[in-house]
């Protein structure tokens, strides 16, 4: 027999059949289903992720005091830990000690609000150096200009703030030249980043920055540092950097074992990997949830399709009569069950498409403005793949039972 | 020329350790273009005759030979395309596939065969005329009576133009007259040439057929040639 026939013979029956043949796929629907949606959301967030932290530039070296953090209690470690401070930024420095790095950026983070006659706002206020976020993250003055070196040095009372900083205290009038306070302190506003919204880890537009000197001495009252920013002199120099701060740093603190470091370092390539790895590891633990329920509705098509085979014992007889062979009724007894949960595949692509399309609405437009809609074409196929797998591993068993009725037996059945 | 040739056929079913023993010796023949009525009363092994002769069971010992091949010579794929190609079977119940057209039952046997689908309309609606059903080639089964039904069947069994034609009670279903006016087709069939094997328990059935066999206890009682 022609595959054609065999098609529109299974067709056929399941149209027959049509409101238990979808029932019976509903579970495969759903699996196929979560599978799309998993890919496809764990794509965007990946994406969104790696955007992020492609943001930090492939040349940017982070130095954080304290242990790598596996969990929340481990992040508080890293910002009340003394280990990196003004000592470690010169050694760091020194083209002696890391002799691929061209630029070394202490940053601390100040908790807090800003205010301004009464206004009041809570941004994201960094210690550091406007010049140097400027010119790592690519964002240039509005208006005014970006401290530098020497502002640090002085431990002035300047701050360059975002747009949305600008927006929230001043609203339409000038900021520029105006004085801020943070913590009591005024702060001279000498600057205004351009709108550029999120960038890496932070919204500029929600930015504040002070030299990290003043913060630390004035604000904070610490001399340490939450993280110094190296700046390798190319991408192909990271590693040499990595390993040279790490020796650089061990040597200053006299550690030997680098289990014990009191510092770590991360890079945008191991940050990458670190978030391919989670979201891998995440994936292929919903996929083992999602083989089940595949698992599962496989059994009820298994079920279903034998339940069909005893429905049409005769017709299997006349079939056979009339010279099919156990071939003929083996192959369209599986294509029955293959097309039945490719059906349930396609459904399942299709809504899980549109489910995850829906999520990704409601996560740009409530949570993550970055997030956009990514639809892997590769879970088109496996969803297919797998569909196909389930019905045909499922439908061997009934399809060998129908094909092995015995024809004058089959045409007696009642 | 033998169309059949059956020499002391057993068939013994074996049931839970109890054999049943159907068929008791059966040696037959029948020619091409003969048209043979199978008696006997119910168990007498008739149906088990029919099924064996017409290649859906097989015989315990004895030998067979379908136009002049022995059954023991048939692989699986043979007997299958024997099926398809030279016997062609009319059962009691009908057997149509439910929410099927005319048309399509009948080309049934055509998706098995090596016909090329080009081929398929002429033959369906040739057979189907044979039947004197044209008008009603696109109806779905359910709508037809219960003697259409048989005719139906019987232009399915026709379509691939058999050798012969096996009728298992074709009119056990019918009221007596449908059952004439399906036994006039099947007559007509004979007269053109179709070797007929029919069972039946009605005499006028049976008198239609130009030799009657009686069966009993799995063995030939009488076999009868009407002048």
């Amino acid at each position: 027999m022609r595959l054609k026939y065999g098609i529109q013979i299974a067709l056929k029956s399941l149209k027959i059949n049509r409101s238990r043949s979808l029932l019976t796929v509903l579970g495969i629907l759903i699996g196929i289903t979560a599978i799309i949606m998993m890919m496809a959301i764990g794509r965007g967030a990946e994406k969104l992720i790696l955007g992020e932290i492609g943001g930090l530039g492939a040349e940017t070296v982070v130095v954080r005091p304290g242990r790598e953090p596996s969990g929340p209690t481990d992040i508080a470690d890293t910002l009340f830990n003394d280990s990196i401070g003004e000592r470690e930024a010169d050694l760091l420095g020194q083209k002696t000690n890391v002799p691929d790095v061209i630029e070394v950026a202490p940053v601390v983070i100040v908790p807090g609000s800003v205010s301004y006659e009464g206004e009041t706002y809570k941004p994201t206020i960094l210690g550091s150096s406007a010049e140097f976020i400027g010119k790592n993250f690519k964002v240039f003055p509005e208006t005014g200009e970006l401290f530098g070196e020497a502002e640090i040095r002085e431990k002035a009372s300047v701050a360059v703030i975002g747009q949305k900083v600008k927006e929230e205290l001043f609203g339409e009038s000038d900021a520029l030249g105006k004085s801020i306070k943070i913590k009591d302190r005024k702060f001279r506003i000498v600057g205004i980043f351009e709108s550029k919204g999120q960038v890496a880890f932070f919204n500029i537009d929600e930015l504040v920055v002070v030299p990290y000197s003043t913060a630390q001495l004035y604000i904070l009252g610490i001399n340490y540092f939450h993280e110094i920013i190296l700046k390798a002199s190319g991408p192909e120099y990271v590693d040499r950097v990595v390993h040279d701060a790490e020796v650089t740093l061990r040597d200053a603190h006299n550690i030997d074992d680098p289990d014990k470091d009191d510092f770590f370092v991360v890079t945008q390539q191991g940050l990458a990997e670190q978030i391919q790895t989670i979201i891998g590891a995440l994936t292929a633990f919903l996929s083992s949830v999602v083989a089940i329920a595949l698992v599962v509705g496989g059994v009820g098509v298994m079920n279903i399709m034998l339940v069909s085979i005893t429905e049409r014992t005769r017709e299997i007889g006349l079939r056979k009569a009339v010279g099919a062979t156990s071939k003929d009724i083996m192959q369209q007894f599986l294509l029955e069950s293959v097309l039945l949960t490719l059906i349930g595949g396609v459904l399942g692509i299709i809504l899980g498409g549109i489910l995850a399309y829906l999520v990704s609405i409601v996560l740009s437009h409530l949570v993550i403005s970055t997030w956009t809609f990514t639809f892997p074409i590769s879970a088109v196929f496996l969803g297919l793949g797998v569909t196909g797998a389930v019905g045909l591993i499922f439908g061997i068993y009934p399809a060998r039972n129908a094909a092995r009725k015995h024809p004058t037996e089959a045409l007696r059945y009642e | 020329m033998k169309l059949i040739e059956a020499k002391d056929l057993k068939k013994i079913y074996g049931n839970d350790g109890v054999d049943t023993v159907a068929l008791d010796g059966i040696s037959l023949e029948i020619d091409r273009g003969e048209f043979v009525a199978i008696m006997g009363p119910s168990g007498s092994g008739k149906s088990t005759l029919l099924h064996i002769l017409g290649m859906l069971d097989k015989h315990t010992s004895g030998t067979y030979q379908f136009n002049g091949k022995s059954m023991d010579q048939y692989s699986e794929e043979e007997i299958a395309k024997v099926r398809n190609k030279e016997i062609g079977f009319v059962f009691q119940a009908f057997n149509l596939l439910p929410r099927t057209t005319v048309l399509e039952n009948v080309e049934l046997p055509l998706i098995y065969s090596d016909v090329p689908e080009e081929e398929w309309q002429d033959k369906a609606n040739a057979a189907v005329e044979a039947v004197g059903l044209s008008s009603r080639i696109h109806h779905e089964s359910a709508q037809l009576s219960g003697g259409e039904k048989q005719r139906v069947a019987i232009a399915r069994a026709l379509v691939n133009d058999p050798e012969i034609i096996f009728a298992d009670e074709p009119t056990g279903n019918l009221d007596s007259k449908s059952g004439r006016a399906l036994m006039e087709i099947i007559s007509k069939l004979n007269q053109m040439g179709k070797t007929i094997v029919l069972i039946t328990h009605e005499e006028d059935i049976a008198a239609y057929a130009k030799r009657v066999i009686h069966m009993r206890d799995g063995k030939i009682e009488k076999d009868l040639i009407r002048k």
